[in-house]
């Protein structure tokens, strides 16, 4: 059963050729007969779907769609044609620590950001002080985030997005944080994850990665898919392009 | 509901990190409204306290007034400018974004209940007994943050697509401060400022807190009605707007 079913889905983006960032402007571009919208299709005809269990990758040069097709998998960015199915809690991990806020202490961060992500509060309440064990900031956690470090900042993320099971996982480049200690932990939780049995999107550059971990690889080219199949297949052509 | 907690944490949020590193904290969401009243009452109530109908007091009548306005012009931009602030998460984690809009709303209301303590205080330096029909302040509180929430979520989608519409905002309620009968009595106006008056949706609602409150106030059947049309009709402007431009302001985040 497939869990992500993407069906030839197209996104567009519209851009101003003047971008006109105010009325003002965008006022008197109209008068003069200078404000012209050009689409910019982002993605094209996209189709494919993900079972449980699987591990798709998505390869592709910077530009190429991936972090658009993630949006759109994440449910933020409706697409303009096409549909999509998603079944199940998704964890989206892209760019973590999401809402974090300075001036919040550790322990309302990572209650926030687990709201967010739609977890229970009552229960990541009982879970904090394990979260924060994990990422190494115990004794900061009742501290404004603004006097963590930024590699506490990263840890804290880190283990509160990956604190909870997800049945979809949407990863974009975030297979290892922080030092090499937590680099190693966090490597291995995160593959716990991987293949913990949730359906899972991994958007990366590392072509060890997607070699290793992937069941399938994606290759997208200026927003349409150029390949879908096996990883060692897609990743050897990928390179030789 | 679903998103019940996360209403809670973002309005619980939004009241904390207002005044998170201040000296005197939550003192501030009260000083301001006290200190434009005391201004205002020093200025004005020589000329405007012997114009109210016998029976109501200028302090008080002043101090609703202000708690009203401060409410409905900082709910505003506050809303408006709540998913502009929030993209970042927006354009990662999926939650409907009108849940920012909602909770700024909700968190000037718990402001606007917090101002009620000076208030009474007001009423009672003043020598006016709080009237029995104080729980109706209830019904003007959520009317207010409705209607707040509601043209907040329509101008959220302006804020993200024009930079300008902030200042164009403040103008707006500028004029509106001035068009609502806060420091003075309706009735010192002359006719034609007097219809404005009456068809600005905003003195409805001051008209019966005042009257709900201390008794200060001499609503008609009229602001009642007036006040529940502008509150639905916001509320269904704001989702409509919303709903049909989101799609496309999203990409803009």
């Amino acid at each position: 059963m497939a869990v992500i079913e993407v069906k030839n889905v197209n996104v567009t983006y519209r851009v101003l050729m003047n971008k006109s960032g105010s009325m003002k402007e965008l006022f008197r571009d109209a008068i003069r007969g200078k404000a012209r919208v050009v689409d910019y299709v982002a993605l094209q005809d996209v189709s494919f779907t993900v079972d449980k269990g699987e591990v798709v990758a998505i390869l592709g040069r910077n530009g190429a769609g991936k972090s658009t097709l993630l949006k759109v998998l994440a449910g933020v960015l409706p697409p303009n044609k096409g549909t999509l199915k998603v079944d199940g809690k998704i964890a989206p991990m892209i760019e973590l620590g999401a809402g974090f806020h300075p001036e919040m202490t550790g322990s309302e961060n990572v209650l926030f950001y687990s709201a967010l992500m739609g977890r229970d509060v009552k229960r990541v309440k009982e879970r904090t002080p394990a979260i924060g064990e994990w990422a190494g900031v115990s004794g900061h956690l009742n501290f404004p985030l603004r006097t963590f470090s930024s590699g506490m900042v990263a840890r804290l993320a880190f283990a509160t997005a990956t604190d909870e099971q997800a049945d979809v996982l949407l990863v974009d480049e975030v297979l290892s944080v922080g030092d090499t200690d937590f680099q190693e932990k966090s490597r291995a939780r995160m593959h716990e994850l991987i293949n913990g049995g949730a359906a899972v999107v991994l958007v990366t550059h590392d072509m060890n990665a997607v070699r290793t971990l992937a069941t399938r690889a994606v290759w997208l080219e200026d927003g349409h898919v150029k390949m879908i199949g096996n990883p060692a297949e897609v990743v050897a052509a990928y390179e030789a392009n | 509901m679903k998103y019940a907690q996360l209403i809670r944490l973002l309005v619980g949020r939004e009241l904390t990190l207002r005044y998170k590193r201040s000296v005197i904290g939550i003192g501030w969401t009260l000083l301001n409204p006290v200190l434009t009243s005391a201004v205002l009452w020093y200025v004005f109530s020589f000329i405007f306290a012997s114009r109210l109908p016998s029976g109501q007091q200028f302090a008080p009548y002043l101090v609703a007034g202000i708690l009203l306005y401060t409410f409905f012009s900082q709910g505003l931009t506050q809303s408006a400018d709540s998913i502009a602030s929030n993209g970042g998460v927006l354009t990662k984690i999926y939650v409907p974004p009108q849940i920012f809009a909602i909770s700024s709303a909700l968190a000037g209301l718990v402001n606007f209940f917090i101002g009620m303590f000076p208030l009474a205080i007001v009423c009672f330096i003043s020598g006016q007994p709080l009237a029995w029909t104080l729980p109706l302040v209830l019904v003007v509180g959520l009317a207010l943050a409705l209607l707040t929430a509601g043209f907040g979520l329509a101008l959220s989608i302006m804020f993200i697509r024009f930079d300008d519409t902030r200042n164009i905002v403040n103008i707006l309620l500028m004029i509106l401060f001035y068009l609502t009968p806060i420091f003075y009595p309706a009735s010192a106006m002359n006719s034609t400022v007097q219809n404005f008056i009456y068809w600005n949706p905003l003195t409805s609602y001051l008209d019966i807190f005042r009257w709900a409150f201390s008794n200060n106030g001499t609503p008609t059947l009229f602001n009642w009605i007036y006040m529940s049309i502008w509150s639905i009709l916001a509320l269904l402007l704001g989702t409509y707007v919303f709903k049909k431009y989101w799609p496309r302001t999203v990409a803009m985040l």
